[in-house]
């Protein structure tokens, strides 16, 4: 069996980290510092030996999630695919024993997640789905020019390096005012792990099982979940599915303006697509204008639950935030909501969110995001979020609605907004983030690093 | 992996007549050793037939690993094996609540319908159910929400790994047997649609009536 710490902590905010952070990778802790900057590359691996010998100059500078609460250095992270881990020379036994979603690839489970139409594979950005995405190398940093440095040492390692290629580099960073491509401030809420140290925010929740996030520890049903083998390989390790979405700015204006006559209006109902003020504060504790200050303040911006709102009359049950983390909500399905998180680390790249573009040109000016969604079942949340949470409305007993801001909509879309006497339901929901790529790529341990590059 | 179905909206399958004629046919060729009201009967019907299995209708597929799906529905049949004593005590479990599972059955949300049948002197028993979406979306749910009412249950099953095992599913699938006819009138309506539609169907006969005053 594994060998399982025992003494994982029941209550981390007293507790000093039980994780083995030294052998963790920090990005799955660390989140974004304000603002942020970085760089995402991805690598193929033509020969097996050159991949190896890459993983072994990379390695030292990968860093762990030792110190993970301090952002102050850059950091490189590094994550690699089914295909990565077959051009490293990984035996067969072994990708057998990672979970059938991952080896496949994010394309070939385009019908359990739901990619279809706009958001079909085929319509990707190369080199996404081609099966070329073999090594995901992530630079991340609170400056332009600490991210410039760590990334320089990161080519060293890569750059003119034969059996090595080079698919795409791609910048990322929050906009100003730290705002994402639909003009929101966004990754407030994140889970709370238990035995990771950490301070939970207020409104987080209780801590959840480690074993959900990171690979080697018990999850919520008390057994640490299947990991790949040898256990040096998983131990310690997690996966991560990268999604890259187009946002179509255009289509969101167009929709704000064809719904709400006056500023206030088009902002009241800006906010109730996702259940925040631009700002970031929840309707729950702003319900009728924004406030600003509230939104700015880590100790009280996500400090809130729905029992005062079962029915969505201040956050609509079909907003944003309240699908993707339904707190107390009463579902029409049996869940165990605490089993459907995820670790979010979005990446904003491209134009700044424009109020005033309303065309279709608007629409491709290239901007939106990477999201980075870090799970020791990652393939199995994401594609559980999709169907059921995302392009779907029956677990809240809203039909076939699907989520305003991320869902793929078809035919004339709807969105209710429960007020009283009457809901308002709004037609016309667009798609607005159009899914361009998708990767899903393991994150292993250090030592898994080491492993990986020291194969015959 | 037979998994070619897509959620929403409901894939149609039309026969060509050309098609249609060679099924029907078969059938026709099957049928030359039924019994006389066997042949008499097809042979009244099969006018009706042909334009039936000609005409674009939903398609049953796949609900995943196994099972049947039309539209938003699956179906899960299975036969198990019992251990000793097993139909004993699931059967005094099943009478305690007169056979009837409402309440915390209703919980789940997305289950249609259940059902018990005990075969072979109490020595195998058929489950047969179904239910919402591909059957096992909800499945680590009920390990941490329900798990001692699913193995109260299904420790009557022989062979049977307990929910919280990594190899439950297996056992069911291992169980599981594909329905190869099926039939569900409103394919597209889940049970939290049809709590909705309930919901609403009530609210506008209230505004009618008082309207219609």
């Amino acid at each position: 069996m594994l060998p399982v710490k025992e003494s994982v902590s029941a209550n981390p905010s007293t507790d000093a980290p039980t994780l083995e952070l030294n052998e963790i990778q920090a990005t799955v802790l660390r989140p974004r510092p304000a603002p942020y900057f970085g760089t995402h590359v991805l690598l193929r691996v033509d020969d097996d030996r050159a991949g190896r010998e890459l993983l072994r100059r990379l390695t030292p500078h990968v860093d762990s999630a030792a110190n993970w609460w301090s952002a102050a250095d850059p950091w490189l992270s590094v994550a690699i695919s089914c295909a990565g881990l077959e051009a490293l020379g990984v035996p067969r036994a072994s990708l057998e024993s990672f979970p059938e979603a991952f080896r496949v690839g994010m394309a070939a489970r385009a019908r359990q997640l739901g990619d279809e139409g706009v958001n079909d594979p085929k319509n990707w950005d190369r080199p996404f789905g081609t099966g070329d995405v073999h090594i995901g190398l992530s630079a991340f940093s609170d400056s332009e020019e600490k991210r410039r440095r760590v990334l320089a040492i990161a080519r060293e390692q890569y750059e003119n390096f034969s059996g090595i290629r080079v698919l795409a580099s791609q910048n990322f960073g929050a906009q100003p005012g730290d705002l994402n491509p639909l003009g929101y401030k966004d990754g407030i809420d994140q889970p709370a792990i238990e035995g990771s140290g950490d301070e939970p925010l207020p409104g987080r929740g209780r801590p959840i099982k480690a074993g959900e996030f990171i690979l080697g520890y018990p999850g919520e049903a008390g057994v640490p979940l299947p990991m790949p083998q040898p256990d040096i390989l998983g131990r310690n390790g997690t996966y991560v599915g990268l999604r890259k979405y187009q946002s179509r700015v255009g289509a969101f204006n167009r929709f704000l303006h064809a719904n709400g006559s006056t500023e206030d209006e088009r902002e009241l109902l800006a906010a109730k697509l996702v259940g925040r003020w631009r700002s970031g504060a929840p309707l729950t504790l702003a319900p009728d204008v924004d406030n600003p200050a509230l939104g700015a303040d880590p100790q009280r911006n996500n400090d809130f639950n729905y029992a005062n709102d079962p029915r969505g009359r201040q956050v609509p049950l079909g907003s944003h935030i309240r699908r993707m983390n339904p707190r107390d909500t009463e579902l029409a399905r049996l869940t165990d909501v605490n089993l459907h998180r995820l670790i979010r680390r979005g990446t904003t790249y491209g134009a700044p969110y424009d109020p005033n573009a309303l065309s279709e040109q608007d629409d491709e000016v290239p901007r939106g995001a990477y999201f980075l969604f870090i799970s020791a079942k990652a393939m199995a949340t994401i594609e559980f979020l999709q169907r059921e949470w995302i392009n779907d409305g029956n677990f809240i007993g809203a039909g076939n609605e699907r989520d305003p801001i991320i869902g793929r909509q078809e035919g004339d879309a709807t969105f209710t907004i429960p007020k009283e006497p009457v809901r308002r339901r709004v037609h016309g929901i667009d798609t607005f983030n159009v899914l361009r790529g998708g990767e899903y790529l393991f994150i292993p341990s250090l030592s898994a690093l080491r492993w990986l590059s020291e194969l015959r | 992996m037979a998994t070619t179905t897509t959620q929403t909206p409901m894939r149609t399958g039309s026969t060509q007549p050309a098609d249609a004629q060679q099924k029907i046919q078969k059938l026709r060729d099957l049928f030359a050793d039924a019994p006389e009201l066997g042949k008499k009967a097809l042979e009244s019907v099969i006018a009706e037939l042909t334009s039936q299995v000609s005409e674009p209708r939903a398609k049953v597929e796949s609900a995943g690993r196994v099972g049947a799906r039309l539209g938003q529905r699956s179906e899960l049949t299975m036969i198990v094996p019992l251990v000793p004593g097993g139909a004993k005590r699931l059967r005094a479990f099943l009478e305690m609540l007169d056979g009837n599972l409402s309440g915390g059955a209703d919980k789940v949300g997305t289950l249609h319908d259940m059902r018990f049948v005990f075969l072979d002197n109490d020595t195998k028993m058929l489950f047969a159910t179904s239910f919402d979406g591909d059957w096992d979306v909800y499945i680590d749910d009920f390990v941490t929400k329900i798990p001692d009412y699913l193995d109260l249950m299904d420790s009557a099953w022989e062979g049977w790994p307990g929910i919280r095992s990594p190899q439950a599913k297996d056992y069911l699938v291992k169980h599981q047997i594909t329905a190869v006819g099926w039939y569900v009138a409103n394919p597209d309506l889940t049970v939290a649609e049809i709590t909705r539609l309930k919901r609403i169907g009530k609210a506008v006969d209230e505004f009618l009536d008082k309207i219609g005053n």
